[in-house]
């Protein structure tokens, strides 16, 4: 654990006089260089072109999924089950179908129902949740689709997951479900064995240019923290083995996104600036602190300036006049890939994790992130719910190598869990926290492949009786 | 010589009233962060034993915390009385130390983030300076791998903007075919009209408004050339080509092509319109084939064509864009004064036009509509041109035309619009003597 290596750790207390003046300034501990590379080829949109359906995605997905569904048919239910094509479907027969999941969702929102005129309908009010119990699930082949009854829980599944159906055809034309398999963990290079701590910070949900500044001096004291100026020696060598800190997503608050511009006339919203100018100038001078000190990665979010679809691209370095200019700032992707230290991180600022809690009975964001990884796809609603850039080539949200650490950001609150797979992997999942309300951060260890959460708190006019780990308002 | 500081921590907190943190005291001092802790510690300590002035402080405690089985990090800012109790609720404490000594006594922590964050942003290039941690490859880069950095960056963002010039570029070429047809059928009817020019000229200047400058320059040149050709036509295409100018800008939709169908309706009200209109629609994307369409039919132009769309023109008048005119056209000697300011353009046309090419033509024309917005730029002056040449009738264009070449700048749109304004309003001055001539072409 962090706090044990650090009390571990000797050194001067800090609360007694200075030592005197010819002496050295202070202990300095250089900071852990890691070894690093960038995998972020598949997530990069070169040039866009948004002519083309969404259709060819899912056939595409379909395509490079099939092959590793039937292989785990047949290793689930022996290599003599007959896997077919809807097509050649007959009534009673027992067999596997390999196919992409549609709900049919009564209360998913539909452009179409709105505008119709026919129905009347007003805008539908804001739903946390858009299941209901008139789902249906439906599953689509590259001809056909056929409904689903049976042993398969409706509520947890989402639409676009591909997976395998062992069942048989019923006369009533439904395909009632007795069994189904899903693509599960894909095949992991083991990771290098470490002798020295290492640390990774997660941190999301930053939450600059909000209205409300409580949560900044928690921001200050976790830069001050990784950079080594807080706490005593001990803590700071602690720190100096912090070797990267990598910032999930949603760097701006949702109050940024300026509405006004839309609703107010044009002549009074002339000289005002977006919200989002005053957080970037915040974002650039933190980015700055932190990298003069610590490489960084900085992954794009929901509410930041990017663009709107998966995969959302890394913010352009010109935001970042002062903090540009040290290399260590790595301005990601989101979904992104990276290998530190040999262990390969993939994770996304948590709109994967977020669509799919609204349109299934799952809740816990940690279930839910495990659920993406079995499905071996990290954002299987897209596009359905979730806006998405229309590949037709491939699909590059389906794992294709099992990562070590697997993080999604802005989750309500933090969440770690070790996952093992069949063939031996083992994955970390670490949800993220939103630091702007918990103050949480997470420091996720390297060489045993464990995560702790970073709490930090100041003292307020409230008092203490609130809980200490949550800085709520 | 150690004593100073104290000195100094002592003038900050009691004379100046800050709050003085151990990060701002590091980079004030120019002393390790470390060191300012403990400069700090010392001082409170020396202070509370000398005298019993308030003197309150803050610190930091971090350590082991579990809670609820799950144990964190625990990092947290506490007042001094709460000291204690806090490290009490730690299991295993890493570091405790003075965060900052005041005066006062702090109910919140928010000035502690105020003064820190006034400290780093004055000296962002010394705040890792005093930190215990250096990262070695954390070195500013220097200008130069700065500028390589963008240069590489910058060269997928050009393919992607080379293509999106070119859809941009498609859009404008596009525009422009689209636009001179239109043009050059105005051009047409116009051409024996100065008031069409005007009215190609308005619309050349909306477009111009929303097409690249490139488009400007041809769209220039056929409205220069068209200057000598507005002589033998008159002003009764001048007539002409403000209605169509009128029904050009009317639409008031940012591509030619919407500008092109909501022109082409108002065209066909002119016999001859229609069929230009007609012409001009299915060739869009060859200039040539809809300019020589509009040669002929320039050609087979009527004078009862042109009464008619003068008469058009008339009824026309009052609808469309209000916004650059002052004076609506209600009143016969409004239009009139309209169709004489745009007599120049007009008389440009037909010049342009009686050039050979069909492209010549309409970017003479188009010229012609260009110059004139500039000519507004340098004031009245440019009314005047375009009543002169409206008066005489057949002496050359060539005063508007000089100062096409000569001045090419793009123009703004309030330029643009104030030019609209003044040429409307000189146009009021002309439209006595374009009355005269309106008179005859009624029939």
């Amino acid at each position: 654990m962090f706090s044990d290596m650090s009390a571990g750790k000797p050194g001067s207390s800090l609360l007694c006089r200075p030592a005197s003046g010819d002496q050295d300034q202070g202990p300095v501990f250089e900071r852990v260089s890691p070894a690093y590379s960038l995998c972020s080829e598949r997530y990069t949109v070169g040039e866009r072109s948004f002519s083309r359906q969404y259709a060819h995605i899912y056939a595409t997905r379909l395509m490079q999924m099939r092959p590793l569904l039937s292989e785990r048919a047949q290793q689930k239910w022996g290599s003599d089950v007959l896997i077919r094509k809807l097509c050649d479907l007959q009534t009673g027969e027992q067999c596997c179908i390999v196919g992409t999941l549609f709900k049919r969702m009564e209360l998913q929102p539909s452009i179409l129902k709105e505008i119709s005129e026919e129905h009347n309908l007003l805008p539908q009010p804001a739903r946390v949740k858009f299941i209901s119990d008139t789902d249906e699930l439906i599953l689509e082949d590259e001809l056909q689709r056929i409904k689903l009854e049976g042993n398969i829980d409706r509520d947890k599944c989402v639409t676009g997951s591909v997976i395998a159906i062992f069942g048989a055809e019923k006369n009533d034309g439904k395909f009632t479900v007795e069994d189904f398999c899903l693509a599960d963990l894909p095949l992991q290079t083991p990771r290098p064995e470490l002798t020295s701590d290492r640390f990774v910070l997660l941190v999301s949900g930053l939450g600059l240019g909000s209205s409300d500044g409580d949560s900044m001096l928690g921001l200050q004291l976790l830069v001050d923290m990784v950079t080594g100026q807080l706490g005593g020696e001990g803590e700071q060598s602690g720190a100096a083995s912090i070797s990267r800190v990598l910032l999930a997503g949603n760097l701006l608050s949702q109050n940024t996104q300026d509405k006004d511009a839309h609703t107010k006339p044009k002549f009074l919203t002339k000289k005002t600036q977006a919200g989002s100018v005053e957080a970037m100038r915040l974002l650039d001078e933190l980015l700055h602190q932190l990298a003069a000190s610590v490489p960084v990665d900085v992954m794009p979010g929901q509410f930041d300036p990017t663009n709107y679809t998966l995969p959302q691209q890394p913010l352009h370095r010109c935001m970042f006049p002062l903090a540009s200019v040290f290399p260590t700032l790595q301005l990601a992707s989101n979904p992104h890939q990276a290998h530190i230290h040999g262990v390969r991180f993939l994770g996304t600022s948590g709109q994967n994790v977020s669509d799919i809690q609204k349109y299934s009975s799952m809740e816990d964001h940690l279930e839910i992130l495990e659920e993406t990884l079995r499905l071996r796809h990290l954002a299987p609603t897209a596009p359905d719910t979730l806006g998405c850039y229309p590949f037709y080539q491939k699909d590059p949200f389906i794992l294709e190598e099992c990562p070590h650490v697997y993080f999604s950001g802005n989750a309500p609150e933090f969440g770690s869990k070790l996952v093992k797979g069949a063939e031996g992997q083992e994955v970390l999942l670490v949800c993220v926290p939103d630091f702007s309300s918990s103050q949480t951060a997470c420091l996720v260890n390297l060489r045993t492949l464990t995560c702790e959460p970073l709490a930090f708190s100041a003292f307020s006019a409230h008092g203490e009786d609130e809980s200490e780990m949550n800085v709520s308002h | 010589m150690d004593e100073l500081y104290l000195d100094n921590i002592d003038e900050f907190v009691n004379d100046h009233d800050k709050i003085v943190t151990y990060k701002w005291l590091s980079l004030t001092l120019g002393v390790h962060v470390n060191t300012a802790k403990q400069m700090l510690y010392h001082y409170l300590d020396h202070k509370r034993k000398e005298s019993s002035d308030p003197l309150h402080a803050t610190y930091l405690v971090s350590g082991k915390f579990v809670d609820n089985g799950q144990t964190s990090h625990k990092v947290s800012v506490v007042k001094e009385d709460q000291l204690e109790d806090v490290k009490s609720k730690m299991s295993l404490i890493v570091s405790v130390h003075v965060y900052s000594v005041q005066k006062a006594l702090l109910k919140d922590s928010g000035p502690l983030y105020g003064v820190d964050y006034d400290a780093v942003k004055d000296n962002l290039k010394n705040c890792s300076r005093y930190s215990a941690i250096r990262c070695a490859s954390a070195v500013p880069r220097s200008s130069v791998e700065l500028q390589q950095a963008r240069h590489t960056q910058p060269a997928p963002a050009p393919e992607p903007e080379h293509k999106k010039s070119t859809t941009n570029g498609d859009a404008t070429p596009a525009s422009k075919p689209s636009t001179k047809p239109q043009k050059s059928i105005m051009g047409m009817f116009a051409n024996k009209s100065a008031l069409k020019n005007q009215d190609s000229g308005k619309e050349v200047k909306s477009e111009q408004k929303e097409d690249a400058p490139v488009v400007d320059e041809p769209k220039s040149k056929p409205a220069a050339k068209a200057n000598p050709m507005m002589n033998f036509f008159g002003t009764q295409a001048a007539k002409k080509t403000v209605k169509q100018e009128e029904a050009a800008p009317s639409s008031s939709s940012s591509s030619a092509e919407q500008r092109r169908p909501s022109s082409q309706p108002e065209e066909t009200h002119a016999a001859a319109a229609a069929a230009a209109a007609a012409a001009v629609e299915p060739p869009k994307n060859s200039k040539k084939d809809s300019r020589s369409k509009t040669k002929r039919m320039e050609d087979s132009d009527s004078e009862e064509e042109k009464m008619d769309k003068k008469k058009r023109r008339r009824i026309k008048k009052p609808e469309p864009d209000s916004s650059d005119e002052d004076v609506i056209p209600d009143s016969p000697q409004q239009m009139e004064t309209r169709e004489a300011s745009p007599s120049p353009k007009e008389e440009v046309e037909p010049v342009s036009q009686s050039h050979g090419n069909c492209e010549m033509k309409t970017r003479k024309r188009r010229r012609v509509l260009k110059s004139r917005t500039f000519v507004d730029d340098e004031g009245c002056i440019v009314t005047e041109k375009g009543y002169e040449s409206e008066s005489y009738s057949e002496a050359e264009d060539d005063v508007p035309k000089d100062p096409i070449p000569a001045k090419r700048p793009a123009s703004s749109k309030p330029d643009e619009k104030k030019s609209q304004k003044k040429a409307s309003a000189n146009s009021n001055k002309g439209t006595k003597q374009a009355s005269i001539m309106g008179f005859f072409q009624k029939k």
